[in-house]
């Protein structure tokens, strides 16, 4: 009988051949996706003689063929076989499952609906890569036409959607970029587990956000999406064809989390391996856990304001229109509800990436576990309560504006605490001064001035002069562009090694790294002064007397995207022809440098038993 | 590692205390530390003003002040997190070896404790200035509230228009007299609006349907530039106006030329 703890050699390779999951893969899916798309667009369209009637069949019409475009996919994909036959009484045979896990098909299995979890892992890294890389190009074209006053390269029309657009691309792509690839390649392993809880679901998280990538391209070509990556209303509602591009990409990207949330949840709460009990679960995991956790509650009021947004759109109802008992505060509302605790959901894996770190190169155990988790449930609960400090001005509710400023600056108490634990940490110790450990200098420079600043933003006085100025954009790049990516791009480097099997070319990403962090430095530091002299953000031109500090900006820009450039050259580079790396090559204690590579189907042949913490360094050699 | 505790037998808290501070690694990492706190003192006193525009009412007097004194108060923060961090990178370890295991450090309540309690109080003065900054705002605007100079401002895809109730006058330009309290009346007729008279130092988001208050006292006679901080649609770039604070005649002046009559 075959049994998934069979090892790979002599277990048959399954080849179910007269089931329907052999014959489908993302072709099919793109295949039966636009049939769904075009087909429902063809049904719904039409006109009227009223523009408002014929504004609203249209909307009605891309949105539900861009909705069905998703589902079209999946179907074609094969997402739902198993549940399918389930239901009707013929549960997929073991030689089906594993043929679905991906076993002994190669490269055609990254294809695939496959429910491999480190198939998964590298499709979510490769995916994060293609949007960053977007959201990135879009960034350098911004700069380039904030160089000098004048914008003389972009259209106001069209600089309005490249804002919108880098915003919403980066934002999706940051909340995934660790916990996609880590989360889904090394954490389950990381915890001695076999797969995912749910692993169908976990090809369904993938997938299903991956039809939200085209979804989202495709309001280039349906006029852009104007209106910044928060869609306020009633803008978002006056906005053109183009906006039904962002709404699509919000519900099936709020899927998407609520799938991926659950099971990584529900993966680090059951699969642990023996012995693991929750002191001795490596930090990683418990950040991205709570991370996840996080975006459970947070994702769907996200989903619902863009839910009511296409009402209002599509069938004239009034929730954000204030003439008819709607209010554009309400969208404010919603849309914070979700926003605050989101930058916190794309804040804290990579930040927990970099707690992995920093014990590693430092060779000492993380000071304090109890404080790092203290750190961030801290965080994580203090995030939804703050939601208001985003409307201090809006005149929603002044009396209000206290309270909120207080849960905010508490959040700066758990944040001290997760510097405490890094710095804890190092402290006393000959730090192993690799790129991944730069990161962990880098993170903790560039948390400690977006955390300041945020302190400023925080205070209710301060907070009128500067919202909605370009101090408020450098602040939140410093954030999540200083301290998240640069976490999630020092675990790339660290955990390359056992997703490609390689080493990552070090000079390169050496290189990378330098350009990468002083040219953050440099464009963000002309951004807090433009912002700090008055320029509202977003705009497509400016006044003569901010050109020193835009050109400043703009100068630092190139640089991060040279240096990014030269990092994807070293992944793409190291992947194919790289050193090929030892199991374990930075000494590291936790488990997932115990498999070798490539990492058998169940991980471990034997499932491990954990007797102490991964952080033992140092100690038991009296 | 006996010996040394051998040493520290018979020492007072206070002796331990200074044999701590004076280790080496203590005296490098503490001179890293006056360093990196001297140098965000320095950028504190120099960065805001500088680059912050020409004050222009008593808020934005305020808001610089606070800018100042908040950098002020983060700067030993960050000399303490700068200071360690400086110290463990310049004696690294570069190369391909990693280094030895070092010395087993789990937690220290000590510690902890000191560091959790100077951030609470560091987070309780924040919090206690900026309510006492936003409240001595709201209670000067009370008080001024009875002699202010109502001004209806009004955003619209993508221009702003003032207008003056109690003078008569429509304009498209911000005019204000020195030293009299002002009460703007902000709303918009369509999309959502940003108010931004950028050198008095307040905002407020224009709504269409519930009018926002804001109060200022302009105190210097200069230019005002007026944006919009909230994005617009299309032309929200180009959404602003000139205005400027102006000496009681030359505002009579102007109101009387704008076909206004004067108080």
């Amino acid at each position: 009988m075959t049994t998934l703890y069979q090892s790979t050699s002599t277990r048959p390779i399954p080849n179910p051949k007269k089931s329907l999951i052999t014959k489908l893969n993302a072709g099919t899916g793109l295949i039966t996706g636009l049939i769904f798309g075009f087909g429902t667009y063809y049904l719904l369209r039409g006109s009227n003689d009223d523009a408002q009637v014929t504004f609203q069949i249209q909307n009605r019409a891309v949105l539900a063929g861009l909705l069905m475009w998703s589902v079209g996919f999946l179907i074609g994909i094969g997402a739902f076989i198993g549940p399918f036959r389930w239901l009707i009484g013929k549960d997929l045979t073991a030689e089906e499952q594993l043929y679905l896990a991906g076993d002994g098909q190669g490269f055609k299995r990254y294809f695939k609906y496959c429910t491999d979890h480190k198939v998964v892992g590298i499709q979510y890294l490769w995916g994060v890569i293609a949007m960053l890389a977007v959201g990135g190009t879009l960034a350098m074209m911004i700069r380039t036409n904030l160089a000098a006053p004048g914008g003389r390269f972009i259209t106001p029309p069209l600089y309005n959607t490249l804002v919108g657009m880098h915003g919403i691309t980066m934002i999706v792509a940051m909340i995934i970029v660790a916990t996609g690839p880590f989360g889904n390649f090394i954490m389950p392993i990381m915890i001695g587990a076999a797969d995912m809880a749910f692993p169908r679901l976990n090809a369904l998280s993938w997938w299903v956000l991956f039809t939200a990538i085209p979804v989202l391209c495709s309001s280039w070509f349906l006029g852009g999406t104007p209106i910044g990556w928060t869609a306020y209303a009633p803008l978002s509602v006056q906005a053109g064809i183009g906006m039904n591009a962002y709404i699509a990409t919000i519900i099936i990207f709020a899927v998407s989390t609520a799938v991926a949330g659950a099971n990584i949840t529900a993966t680090v709460v059951s699969m642990r391996a023996k012995g693991m009990s929750w002191n001795r679960v490596p930090i990683f995991v418990i950040g991205a856990t709570i991370s996840v956790a996080l975006a459970i509650p947070a994702f769907p009021t996200f989903m619902l304001s863009q839910i009511m947004t296409a009402m209002d759109r599509c069938f004239g109802t009034t929730f954000f229109d204030a003439h008819h008992g709607g209010s554009g505060w309400l969208y404010a509302h919603l849309f914070w509800i979700m926003g605050h605790p989101e930058v916190y959901v794309i804040l804290l894996p990579g930040v927990a990436v970099l707690m992995e770190i920093v014990p590693v190169f430092a060779r000492a155990p993380l000071f304090s576990y109890t404080t790092a988790v203290v750190g961030f449930a801290g965080i994580a609960g203090l995030s939804v309560l703050v939601w208001a400090h985003h409307m201090y001005i809006s005149g929603w509710m002044p009396m209000l504006n206290g309270p909120f400023m207080i849960t905010t600056e508490m959040i700066s108490i758990p944040t001290g605490l997760i510097f405490l634990v890094m710095l804890g940490t190092l402290w006393g110790t000959k730090p192993w001064l690799k790129v991944p450990m730069l990161g962990v200098y880098a993170f903790l420079w560039n948390m400690l001035i977006g955390g300041v600043t945020g302190i400023y933003l925080s205070d209710v006085p301060a907070d009128n002069y500067l919202h909605g100025s370009m101090y408020v954009t450098a602040h939140f790049h410093y954030t999540l562009m200083g301290a998240a990516l640069t976490g999630a791009t020092a675990g790339l480097v660290y955990w390359f090694p056992k997703m490609s099997g390689r080493m990552l070319n070090e000079k390169a990403s050496l290189v990378s790294f330098i350009l990468v962090q002083l040219g953050f430095q440099v464009l963000y530091l002309g951004m807090f002064i433009a912002g700090a002299e008055g320029q509202p953000r977003r705009v497509a031109d400016f006044a003569a007397e901010y050109s020193t500090s835009n050109i400043i900006s703009t100068g630092g820009a190139y640089a991060i995207g040279l240096g990014f450039i030269i990092l994807l050259w070293a992944v793409i580079h190291s992947w194919r022809h790289g050193e090929v790396a030892p199991m374990n090559p930075w000494g590291a204690k936790t488990l997932e440098w115990t498999v070798p590579y490539p990492v058998p189907l169940v991980n471990f042949d034997t499932p491990p038993v954990v007797t102490s913490d991964p952080y033992g360094y140092g100690e038991g050699k009296k | 590692m006996s010996e040394h505790q051998d040493q520290n037998i018979g020492l007072t808290p206070g002796d331990r205390f200074g044999r701590f501070v004076r280790r080496a690694d203590m005296r490098e990492t503490l001179a890293w530390a006056v360093f990196y706190t001297a140098v965000f003192v320095v950028l504190a006193l120099f960065f805001y003003p500088k680059w912050m525009p020409a004050i222009h009412s008593t808020n934005m007097k305020a808001i610089e002040r606070l800018m100042v004194i908040f950098t002020i108060i983060s700067a030993p923060v960050c000399g303490f997190v700068l200071s360690i961090a400086t110290y463990t990178f310049r004696h690294g370890t570069r190369g391909n070896t990693p280094p030895q295991d070092s010395a087993p450090m789990r937690t220290n309540r000590l510690g902890i404790a000191v560091f959790s309690a100077v951030a609470g109080v560091l987070c309780l003065i924040a919090v206690i200035y900026g309510i006492t900054a936003m409240n001595s705002e709201a209670l000067a605007a009370e008080g001024d509230a009875k002699n202010a100079l109502v001004v209806e401002v009004t955003g619209s895809q993508w221009v702003w228009s003032f207008n003056y109730p109690s003078l008569g006058v429509q304009s498209s330009e911000l005019n204000l007299p020195v030293g009299k309290p002002v009460k703007f009346i902000v709303k918009s007729v369509d999309v959502n609006h940003s108010f931004w008279p950028v050198q008095l130092g307040v905002k407020a988001d224009a709504n269409d349907v519930v009018a926002v208050e804001l109060n200022t006292t302009p105190n210097k006679i200069g230019h005002l530039d007026v944006k919009c901080a909230e994005l617009c649609g299309l032309y929200h770039a180009y959404m602003e106006t000139n205005g400027a604070v102006m000496s009681q005649s030359d505002f009579d002046n102007w109101v009387t030329a704008n076909g206004g009559h004067t108080a």
